[in-house]
């Protein structure tokens, strides 16, 4: 069984974002208003992570894209008190939001901070309403949601592969919207165990390394660093 | 007027008045009270319509005001059951008339606990989905497992002792309430049969009370340090929050027997020696609560680790610097001043310390739940957390409606237990002396002897 | 009833918890509403439609997601995606790409033809017919001509390319006006490089994936240059595309841009000081004997010291650095360290293919056409133009020329008149469009009034300067009509809006031009049918043509736009080159047979070509042959020249013509502001930058940027990209002034604060950010939101700059000098 990961290259990365618009296009995410925005409820399942540091004229920037770390230890599962969070057997951490109570916990307990809050019931202007992909519920308010990997495209690639009754290959069938976007490339995506894939490949780069690694999550997620 | 114990009857009357007579200014409080719970309901409701969004809770910080009641709300539980069930196990003889005012507290307080809990709730209307589709391995469904656990202990803890007296009221009410009392008296007739029975019941339920206690604010504080957050992720925890809690329990029942020893008149039965003795329990509390926050703090100082020390310096020099010195003074250097000075060691300097322990420990937690939020590991996404006026009515509808229900419960029930009472007059001064006899060297004794405890 | 205050209070209670009780039953119902209803989109038969994005002039092809709904019929876009045959986008995105769902869904869009009511800028209007709206224009132009006043219809346009344009300019040749006007300053200035270098009027464009060294000058290479995913794809590829090789970037600017945060060093730079900072490199090269000996000899003109027929010795190129550029003097002007600018110099030239950009960092001073010259050189001297990895000139695609335009007399009068922005003459004698003029023209009716104005993709009244602050100067223009789409600020003032359709729902070519080497043709075509009562511009254009008769009518003999698009393409399917865009995989097999000397076309006919087109999304032609010399120099020289014999014969012939202001070059010289004399005009050099206001007064510098997020000045009302206006601060819906630290401390400003950034020509309020990416004497703003117009989001956030910009220009090149302006910050 395939085990879906994502290999983000930050050498390729040039903070361009559209990672983060097609993920809002792809899985229905909310917009909130400036006021709701800047009291911190953006809802941004993929976002990039800024950092600058030293002092003028020597300074660096850097930017890492966040999705979903896909932790293989993920603590927002365990945490879940209705089953919401779940893990399926290829690994990804998908969120039940129909049976979410919305008691936040999943939300203090992933370090990363990879889980948003409806704090209120989504709208949209009826014009933009039109272009909401039929793909991906729209979610109420008062419960959590997150990057799933895009489930739903697996869910494609499935039906596909199945009726050539075969399993959905390891790269290429299958990959979440972000990574599609990506005009640097430096989103790559495939099953980590099959050793023929790309990312299985550049998770075991020398420049590979993960999120946060000591705390034990074990993500699905690599990093290979710049240089 | 029929009555079984004739001869009780004058001695203890105060008992019985603030059951059987009600004033004005108990109507009046009422009022007050229950204008603030409605506003407090009110508040709830805009929250219901329009989600949590109208609350000041964001990213990171996503729990804040609720989350900082149910942990406190909790905390406050600890005054009742577990100091009683302490005393009682100690025969502590001065814990007769403070025991009921305690366990009251436990019992209604709990209710707010879990309350806290379900305000918090993004969707409160899928309650039950943590019956359905529970996860034992959450640390949430330990909460609701053994604070369901703990208030139905207390709930018969409290239930216990009181049956004695719901007898006695049974032979002076009349109406609705003699109907209430005798249903709920079970038939109380005080043979001994039933006397030995009742304390047996009571000494099993002080036992298993105790560890339920300790268990329930354990589990609260594992909801935290369950996770990987900084400064949350702590083995002190556990004990932390249970000494925590007793500590911010015992200043609430200083206060509550305060209050119904000037509404009620009851000087007489809750007397300085009581107040004075609660008074040196909580300011070992209070020694014992600045030992566990100085190794907390001390340690995540020492380490020096970035993010552990980015909480830590929020708290201390940081955004929420004005609320941790505030938490040390209301908890240590008040509570210190007055208490550890006999002369200020009154019953209005213990009530004054006692204050100033209750919004001490409501800071505590406060400041345990929002600046870990605020600070996460990953620093780009830190943020600051201002309450809008649902978190602070609520906030206040909740205390209101609490001290509603004791006052309530005031007028059901005797708030002393009057039994009690007088089983110490006229068993417990001869127990005493006995036991204090055989602590003395003297015959008999010192083969090891019977260990006279019940 | 007896009341007792025991009943009151009862009674009161009650009815507060009967009331909390009502309250607490609705909400519950609410929520219940709000969960359970409308949860999932409407489903439908999926769809893909090939087409090319519009959001920047970028050209990249996407493939649009159509949902058609299984209940109600309708044709939905529901997704944006990179068109993977398409070889600029490659089957990626850029943010502003997948954000063109707002612009097509954009709530506040405008339904169709609207004309003035109230008073011009009030924005009150009225629905009329599009046959009303086209004879009152009709009507209108025909008495223009009539008059003999043709030439007073200005036609400004942004960005415009392909057959649009070409109809543009065809409708001005045959009704008779010399004033097309291009809000696309910066695409001028590029053009002018190569013009005087090359002689070529194009843009330059680079082979950057193939680069091993780019050393960039302002060029806001992630951020928003031409096709932004084709960039960052090349920036994927630079650094990790080729295992064993990570090419080095390189970035000049005075503030850590994106660009600056993703290169392995970053260089800030004095404002208005890049083209000093080249040349010092040039001196270091030069000095060091560490250029390209064989190209400079065999292909460039003016490097060393040269004789002319007249027997008169003038400066080369070579004594002109020597001399001019040392590093410590430079240094000193440009406050680059001295090891810097040598190390930098020793890399560049050291490191084969390497190139320099120049672009709007460096050109939007005073001095910004001399900076880009002086950037230029540079690749000349390590022979990286027309190479791989270097500079190239992009191809056009065969599109069937128009037929000639047959003028009548009015058109030809019109045409003789000089144009109203003096493009050409001593006010930008390279220009073709001198913008910056034009306020002026508005202002003193001369040379003459304009009659009537055409806004296509333009939105002066937010982009240029002037008229941000004063956009009542359109006023003066009795007839204004804008094609735009949406209602933003200048469409406020026009008597008529024609709205286009969205570029989702219409029929367009477009040519891709300063992107790379080869040819490349996308197709836009309608994702879904238009959505409202809007009409394609070409259409309209025919339509008013038509309606005009005559002359006019002739040149304009189509039905509709999509009969010349048709048309135009029939070339391109002739041409025997090229291919309809495919797969990478396909195209390496097509072009080995090419290589073979076969071309197997997959189509036999027009149709079949036509077909193919619209499923793939477009043609090219991936032939691209460097070194082809013969037609990358048009110079006098016929090489690459270092002194321009371009612009001493432009600027001799304006001398020539009429005294400007005094007589001969030198009043030349002295109107378009140039300090250099003698042979330093003509050759790549530093001249001293010229600052609106005083440097006591203001004493910040004013620098603006495109952030990724903000193209041109339309993406402000799309809410996903407000989210996420700039990555390095990662604050939704906020634009806010950056500052170093540094100088925030001495002015007092905390990080977060309000305060006025004040110019001579403006003020403006806004939250001050401090940033230790930018140069103590410089604050930055970035461009493209604060619409006063232009949709509900678009005028919820933001600050445009522009607003502060003051009257400066480069007056060679006929720019704008955006970044000429001195700023002050108080707090607010």
């Amino acid at each position: 069984m395939a085990r879906w990961g994502m290999v983000i290259d930050l050498d390729r990365c040039t903070g361009c974002q559209a990672c983060v618009v097609t993920c809002k296009a792809e899985n229905n995410v909310p917009v909130v208003t400036p006021r709701e925005a800047q009291a911190g409820r953006l809802m941004l399942w993929m976002t990039v992570i800024p950092e600058v540091e030293g002092e003028f004229p020597r300074v660096r920037a850097r930017f890492t894209p966040r999705p979903c770390m896909q932790c293989d230890h993920p603590p927002c599962v365990k945490v879940c008190p209705v089953q919401a969070m779940t893990k399926s057997p290829e690994g990804t951490v998908s969120h039940v939001f129909a049976r979410c109570i919305g008691c936040r916990f999943c939300v203090q307990a992933c370090p990363y901070g990879v889980t948003y809050f409806n704090w209120q019931a989504p709208t949209w202007p009826k014009d933009l309403r039109e272009s909401l992909n039929p793909d991906f519920a729209i979610r109420p308010t008062g419960v959590v949601e997150m990057c799933d990997f895009c489930h739903h495209r697996l869910q494609h690639a499935r039906e596909e592969a199945r009726a050539e009754e075969r399993d959905v290959r390891g790269e290429g069938e299958y990959v979440p919207a972000c990574v599609q976007a990506c005009p640097a490339r430096a989103l790559i995506f495939g099953d980590l165990d099959d050793p023929n894939t790309a990312a299985s490949n550049l998770a075991h780069s020398p420049r590979a390394f993960r999120m946060l690694e000591d705390l034990g999550t074990s993500p699905k997620v690599y990093y290979l660093k710049e240089g | 007027m029929q009555t079984t114990h004739p001869q009780a009857f004058d001695r203890d009357d105060v008992l019985f008045a603030p059951v059987l007579r009600t004033g004005r200014g108990f109507y009046a409080a009422v009022a007050v009270l229950l204008a603030v719970a409605a506003w407090g309901a009110y508040a709830y409701t805009t929250q219901l319509r329009y989600g949590l969004g109208v609350t000041g809770l964001n990213r990171p910080v996503a729990w804040g005001f609720y989350i900082v009641n149910f942990v406190f709300f909790i905390g406050i539980s600890h005054a009742g059951t577990l100091i009683s069930a302490i005393l009682r196990l100690c025969n502590a003889e001065w814990r007769r008339p403070i025991t009921r005012a305690a366990e009251t507290i436990t019992v209604l307080v709990l209710f707010f606990g879990l309350g806290s809990i379900i305000i918090d709730l993004g969707r409160p209307d899928r309650l039950f989905y943590v019956l359905q589709y529970g996860r034992l391995q959450s640390p949430l469904l330990w909460d609701v497992t053994s604070i369901t656990t703990y208030l139905t202990a207390s709930t018969l803890y409290l239930y216990m002792p009181l049956i004695p007296d719901l007898a006695l009221l049974r032979d002076r009410a009349r109406g609705w309430r003699r109907q209430l009392y005798t249903a709920i008296s079970l038939g109380w007739r005080g043979t001994p049969e039933q006397h030995r029975r009742l304390e047996r019941g009571i000494a099993v339920m002080a036992v298993l009370v105790i560890p339920i206690a300790v268990s329930v604010h354990t589990v609260v504080s594992w909801v935290f340090s369950m996770t990987l957050q900084p400064m949350w992720k702590s083995t002190i925890f556990g004990p932390y929050f249970v000494t925590g809690a007793i500590f911010s329990g015992m200043a609430a029942l200083i206060i509550a027997m305060a209050a119904v020893r000037r509404a009620y008149h009851l000087e007489n039965y809750l007397k300085p020696v009581h107040f004075n003795s609660l008074a040196l329990l909580l300011l070992t509390m209070s020694l014992l609560w600045f030992y566990f926050t100085f190794a907390e703090h001390l340690t995540a100082y020492y380490g020096g680790e970035l993010a552990e020390g980015a909480v830590l310096f929020a708290k201390v020099t940081g955004p929420y610097a004005p609320e941790f010195w505030a938490m040390v003074v209301l908890n240590l250097v008040i509570p210190l001043a007055i208490m550890a000075n006999r002369r200020t060691r009154t019953v209005a300097g213990i009530v004054t310390a006692s204050a100033s322990v209750l919004v001490g420990m409501w800071l505590e937690r406060y400041l345990i739940v929002v600046p870990t939020l605020a600070n996460p590991r990953l620093p780009y996404a830190r943020g600051l957390y201002f309450p809008t006026w649902v978190e602070w009515s609520i906030t206040a509808g909740a205390f209101a409606l609490f001290i509603l229900l004791y006052m309530v419960f005031t007028k059901l029930f005797p708030i002393i237990s009057i039994w009690e009472v007088r089983e110490g007059r006229e068993l417990g001064i001869q127990e005493a002396y006995e036991r204090i006899e055989s602590y003395l060297p003297g015959p008999g004794v010192g083969a090891g002897g019977p260990i006279a405890l019940r | 009833m007896k009341l007792t205050r025991r009943g009151f209070l009862g009674w009161t209670g009650a009815v507060a918890a009967a009331a909390a009780g009502a309250q607490t039953v609705r909400a519950i119902g609410d929520l219940q509403a709000a969960t359970y209803e409308a949860e999932l989109p409407p489903r439908g038969i999926e769809g893909w439609v090939a087409s090319v994005c519009q959001q920047c002039p970028g050209g990249c092809g996407i493939l649009v997601r159509t949902i058609t709904g299984v209940e109600d019929g309708v044709k939905r876009a529901v997704k944006i995606e990179g068109n993977p045959h398409h070889p600029i986008s490659r089957g990626s995105i850029c943010p502003k790409g997948l954000a063109g769902l707002q612009a097509l869904y954009d709530p506040d869009r405008l339904r169709g033809p609207l004309k003035r009511t109230g008073g011009r800028g009030q924005g009150q209007w009225q629905p009329v017919s599009w046959d009303e709206a086209i004879a009152t224009v009709v009507q209108h132009l025909q008495g223009l001509r009539a008059r003999g006043e043709a030439h007073t219809l200005l036609l400004m346009a942004g960005q415009v390319r392909g057959l649009m344009q070409s109809l543009l300019l065809r409708f001005l040749d045959a009704y008779g006006s010399p004033n097309y006007l291009s809000t696309a300053s910066g695409c001028e200035a590029a053009q002018q490089t190569l013009l005087l270098t090359q002689g070529i009027a194009a843009p330059i464009a680079s082979d950057l994936e193939n680069s091993a060294y780019i050393l960039s000058f302002g060029a806001g290479l992630l951020e928003a240059g031409w096709s932004p995913v084709r960039q960052a794809r090349a920036y994927g590829h630079l650094r990790q595309g080729t295992p064993g090789r990570r090419g080095r970037l390189v970035q000049v600017e005075p503030r850590l841009s994106v660009t600056a945060a993703k290169a392995d060093e970053w260089i800030p730079v004095r404002p208005g000081t890049d083209g000093a900072l080249a040349l010092a490199m040039a001196h270091v090269i030069v000095s060091e004997g560490l250029f390209d000996r064989e190209f400079v000899e065999a292909w460039t003109f003016g490097f060393e010291d040269w004789r002319d027929p007249a027997g008169t010795t003038h400066l080369g190129f070579r004594s002109l650095v020597l001399n001019d550029y040392r590093p410590e003097a430079v240094s000193a002007v440009t406050g680059v360290p001295i090891q810097t600018i040598v190390r930098v110099a020793r890399e560049f030239a050291a490191t084969r293919p390497a190139v320099a950009l120049a672009e709007r960092g460096a050109g939007f001073y005073t001095n910004g056409l001399y900076n880009r010259l002086a950037i230029h050189a540079l690749n000349a001297l390590v022979g990286s133009i027309e190479i791989p990895g270097g500079t190239v000139i992009q191809r056009r695609p065969p599109l069937t020329p128009l037929p000639p335009v047959t003028r009548d007399a009015a058109a030809v009068r019109g045409l003789a008149a000089p144009r109203i922005d003096g493009a050409g003459t001593s006010n930008s004698p390279l220009a073709s469009s001198a913008l910056p003029w034009l306020p002026e023209a508005l202002r003193t009716g001369s040379p003459y009034r304009p009659n009537a104005l055409f806004l296509c993709y333009a939105n002066p009244a937010y982009s240029v300067p002037e008229f941000v602050r004063s956009p009542d100067l359109l006023d003066r223009i009795p007839l204004i009509v804008s094609f735009s789409p949406f209602p933003d600020e200048t469409s406020r003032h026009a008597d008529l809006i024609l709205p286009d359709h969205t570029y989702l729902e219409r029929w367009q070519d477009d040519p891709i031009e300063a992107t790379w080497g080869p040819a490349v043709l996308g197709l836009r075509q309608p994702a879904i049918p238009p959505r409202h009562q809007t009409r394609h511009t070409g259409d309209v254009l025919i339509q008013i043509a038509q309606g005009l008769g005559g002359a006019v009518a002739a040149a304009f003999p189509w039905k509709d736009f999509g009969e010349v698009l048709k048309g135009s393409l029939r070339d391109v399917a002739g041409t025997q080159r090229g291919l309809i865009m495919t797969t990478p995989f396909e195209e390496a097999r097509q072009r080995r047979q090419a290589d073979a000397g076969f071309w197997l076309p997959t189509y036999k006919t027009f149709d079949e070509f036509w077909s193919q087109v619209a499923e793939r999304g477009g043609w090219w032609d991936p032939a691209y042959s460097f070194g082809d010399r013969e037609r990358a120099f048009r110079t006098a020289s016929g090489k690459f020249e270092f002194f321009s014999q371009t612009l001493r014969q432009r600027l001799e012939t304006l001398a020539r013509r009429g005294p400007a202001s005094g007589g001969g070059l030198e009043g030349v010289l002295r109107a378009l502001d140039i300090r250099a004399r003698g042979d330093r005009v003509f050759l790549p050099h530093h001249e001293a930058p010229r600052f609106v206001g005083d440097e006591k007064e203001f004493p910040l510098h004013l620098i603006m940027s495109k952030p990724m997020s903000l193209a041109s000045t339309r993406t402000a009302n799309h809410a996903w990209l407000a989210e996420i206006p700039d990555v390095r601060t990662s604050r939704p819906w906020e634009i806010a002034v950056e500052i170093n630290p540094e100088t925030a401390h001495k002015l007092g400003v905390k990080d977060g604060d309000e305060v006025w950034l004040e110019s001579p020509a403006g003020r403006l309020r806004l939250r001050a950010r401090l940033y230790q990416g930018i140069a103590p004497e410089v604050v930055h703003v970035p461009f493209g939101s604060g619409h006063g117009a232009g949709g509900r989001f678009a005028e919820a956030w933001g600050a445009n700059p522009n607003r502060l910009v003051g009257g400066e220009a480069d007056r060679l090149a006929g720019t704008p000098a955006l970044f000429a302006t001195r700023v002050r910050i108080t707090k607010a």
